[in-house]
C-alpha cells in the first residue's frame, strides 16, 4: 500500500498542472458563455444548455494519457513495480473524479441560486443530468471524470506497451467496430430501436451505470497490458 | 561476502538477434563491480533485466534472492541511474529529487543537497531545460543520495566534465567507505574507474568475457617488448592478447602471471615487460574475440 500511496503522489508533486489545466479551460468556456448570452440579451427564450461542460471531461482523458506516458518511464526508473505505478494512477482517477465532481456541484449549486448566474444559463446544470439528490447529483458529475481518467490511462499503457502502432491499431479496430455495428443497425433498420432503448433508459443508468461497467472493463483491461510494459 | 546477484544461463532475444546469450555470474555484496564492454554489447539490456524492467528471454535472474520483477521488497533496494533516463516535462530538478525522496527507504536529504551544491544544478530549472551534463549530474545525484543497497551507474556522466566526472569518483569513493553497498558501474571510460572498482565483468556480443577481481587482472596480464624472436621464445604456450611487429622488434600482450624468475630471465634476454592497463586489456580482449569472429563468419 505504501508503494502505491508513494506512485500516486508521485503525480501530486506537480499537481498544479492536474487542477490548473481542467478549471482553466472549463472556466474561461463559462466565461465566454456569460459573455455571449449577455451580449445577445437572450433572457425569455426559457433555458440557455451549452455543451461547454464537456471540455473539462476531455482535459482529464488527456491528462491521464500523459500521467501514463510521461510517468511510467519516470516511476520505473525509480523502481517502482508496475503494479504500484497503476493501482497509484487509478487512485489519483478516482480522487480527482470525486473532487472535480463536487466542484461541479457546488458550481450546479451557485448556477440554480442565481438563476443561471442572471441570464437563464444552465451552463453546469445540464437538464438532463439533473438530480434532485445531492448525492446523486455528484455522483452523475463524478463518474464520468472516472470513466475520462481510466479511458487516459488505457489510452496511455497501450502506447507506452505497443507504442504508435498499437494506438493505430486501436483506432482502427474502433473505427471497424462502430461502423460495422451502424452499418448491421442500418440493415436490420433498428434505429428506431435503439433510440428507444436510449430514451427509457434513467439518466442514472446511462450517466452513471454504464461508464461504472464501463471504466471497470478498462481498468481491468489497462492492468492486464501494462504488466508487460518496458519503459 | 555473498553474493546479491545471481544470474545464470540468462538469454534476450530480439528476433534473430541474441542481446545476451547464455549469460552467466554472480555479483559480490559491498562491492565496486565496473560492467565493461563495446556499445551494443548488452550493458543496458542486462541491468534492465536485473531490475525487472526488461525481461530474460530465458534463464534465471536473482536479486537479493527474489525475481526483481514487480517483486516490491527486491526493488525497494534498488536504484537504477540510466543515461536515457526520461522525466515527465513539468517536473523541475527540485520535483525530481522529492520524487526519489518518496521512493528511496535510505535517501539521504542532507547528502543530496551537498551534491546539488557540488554540482551547481539549478533546483529551480525544469529537467528538460537542463544541458546534457547537467542532467546527467541529476541522475548521479539520485544515484548516490538513494544509497540503495544494489545501485546501477549505466553511462551515469554523458556530458559531464573531467572535474564532475572526478567529483563523481570521490564521492562515490567516500560515501561507499561510509555506507558500504552493491555497485554496478557500466561505462566505457574504463582507464577513469580503473582505480575505482574492485571486479570486473566485461560483456561482449551478449556473452561474459571476463569476470574477474580487478587486481587478479591487472597482475593478469603483461606487455611483453623487443626483439622478435626473442619475445615468440619467451611468450610462446602463454595466451596472447594482442601481437604488434614492427622492424625486427615486438609487443606482444598475454595473459598469465610472471614470477620474479621469469621476469629475470625475461631481462636476461633484453625483453621489457610493461604493466597492462583496464582499458587495453578490456580493448584487447574484446578486439581479440571480434577478430576471431570475423575469421570464422568468412570461413
Amino acid at each position: 500500500m505504501n508503494r502505491i500511496a508513494a506512485a500516486t503522489r508521485l503525480h501530486l508533486i506537480s499537481w498544479h498542472g492536474l487542477v490548473l489545466w481542467p478549471w482553466g479551460i472549463l472556466l474561461s468556456s463559462f466565461l465566454i458563455n456569460v459573455v455571449i448570452f449577455a451580449a445577445i440579451g437572450d433572457q425569455g427564450q426559457g433555458q440557455n444548455t451549452p455543451g461547454g461542460l464537456v471540455s473539462i471531461y476531455i482535459v482529464v482523458f488527456v491528462a491521464f494519457v500523459q500521467l501514463v506516458t510521461q510517468g511510467f518511464p519516470f516511476a520505473l526508473g525509480l523502481s517502482v513495480t508496475r503494479r504500484s505505478f497503476y493501482l497509484g494512477t487509478a487512485l489519483l482517477a478516482l480522487g480527482q473524479a470525486v473532487l472535480f465532481g463536487f466542484g461541479l456541484y457546488l458550481f450546479k449549486l451557485a448556477e440554480d441560486a442565481t438563476d443561471g448566474w442572471g441570464l437563464s444559463l444552465r451552463f453546469f446544470g445540464i437538464p438532463f443530468l439533473t438530480q434532485d439528490n445531492g448525492i446523486l447529483q455528484i455522483l452523475v458529475f463524478t463518474v464520468p471524470f472516472v470513466l475520462a481518467g481510466f479511458a487516459g490511462m488505457v489510452g496511455g499503457v497501450i502506447f507506452q506497451r505497443w507504442g504508435t502502432n498499437g494506438v493505430y491499431t486501436l483506432m482502427l479496430t474502433s473505427i471497424i467496430g462502430t461502423g460495422g455495428l451502424a452499418a448491421l443497425i442500418t440493415w436490420q433498420q433498428q434505429w428506431m430501436e435503439l433510440g428507444n432503448w436510449f430514451a427509457d433508459q434513467p439518466t442514472l443508468t446511462l450517466i452513471v451505470g454504464w461508464p461504472i461497467l464501463i471504466a471497470a472493463a478498462l481498468a481491468g483491461s489497462g492492468y492486464a497490458a501494462i504488466r508487460r510494459a518496458t519503459a | 561476502m555473498s553474493p546479491v546477484v545471481n544470474v545464470h544461463g540468462v538469454t534476450k532475444r530480439y528476433g534473430d538477434v541474441a542481446a545476451l546469450d547464455n549469460v552467466s555470474f554472480s555479483l559480490e555484496e559491498n562491492s565496486i563491480h565496473g560492467l565493461l564492454g563495446r556499445n551494443g554489447a548488452g550493458k543496458t539490456t542486462l541491468m534492465q533485466i536485473l531490475t525487472g524492467q526488461n525481461f530474460a528471454t530465458s534463464g534465471e535472474v536473482e536479486v537479493f534472492g527474489g525475481h526483481p520483477f514487480e517483486n516490491e521488497s527486491v526493488l525497494a533496494r534498488i536504484c537504477f541511474i540510466k543515461e536515457s533516463q526520461r522525466y515527465p516535462d513539468p517536473l523541475k530538478v527540485r520535483h525530481v529529487l522529492q520524487a526519489a525522496r518518496l521512493l528511496y527507504p535510505g535517501w539521504d536529504q542532507e547528502f543530496a543537497e551537498t551534491l546539488v551544491r557540488d554540482f551547481d544544478l539549478p533546483l529551480g530549472r525544469t529537467v528538460k531545460k537542463l544541458s546534457r551534463g547537467m542532467h546527467s549530474a541529476v541522475g548521479v545525484i539520485i544515484g548516490l543520495a538513494s544509497r540503495a543497497p544494489l545501485t546501477f551507474f549505466d553511462e551515469p556522466y554523458l556530458g559531464l566534465d573531467a572535474v564532475a566526472r572526478q567529483l563523481f569518483y570521490d564521492r562515490l569513493l567516500a560515501d561507499y567507505a561510509e555506507h558500504p553497498r552493491t555497485i554496478v558501474l557500466s561505462t566505457h571510460l574504463i582507464d577513469e574507474v580503473s582505480d575505482l572498482i574492485e571486479n570486473v565483468l566485461v560483456i561482449d556480443r551478449g556473452r561474459i568475457l571476463i569476470d574477474e577481481p580487478a587486481e587478479d587482472l591487472r597482475s593478469g596480464a603483461v606487455t611483453v617488448a623487443g626483439p622478435a624472436p626473442a619475445v615468440a621464445q619467451f611468450t610462446a604456450g602463454h595466451n596472447a592478447l594482442h601481437r604488434e611487429q614492427l622492424a625486427g622488434r615486438a609487443r606482444v600482450t598475454v595473459r598469465g602471471a610472471f614470477g620474479n624468475g621469469e621476469r629475470d630471465h625475461a631481462r636476461a634476454l633484453g625483453l621489457d615487460l610493461e604493466p597492462v592497463s583496464l582499458q587495453q586489456l578490456v580493448v584487447r580482449t574484446t578486439t581479440e574475440r571480434t577478430a576471431t569472429a570475423t575469421k570464422e563468419t568468412s570461413r
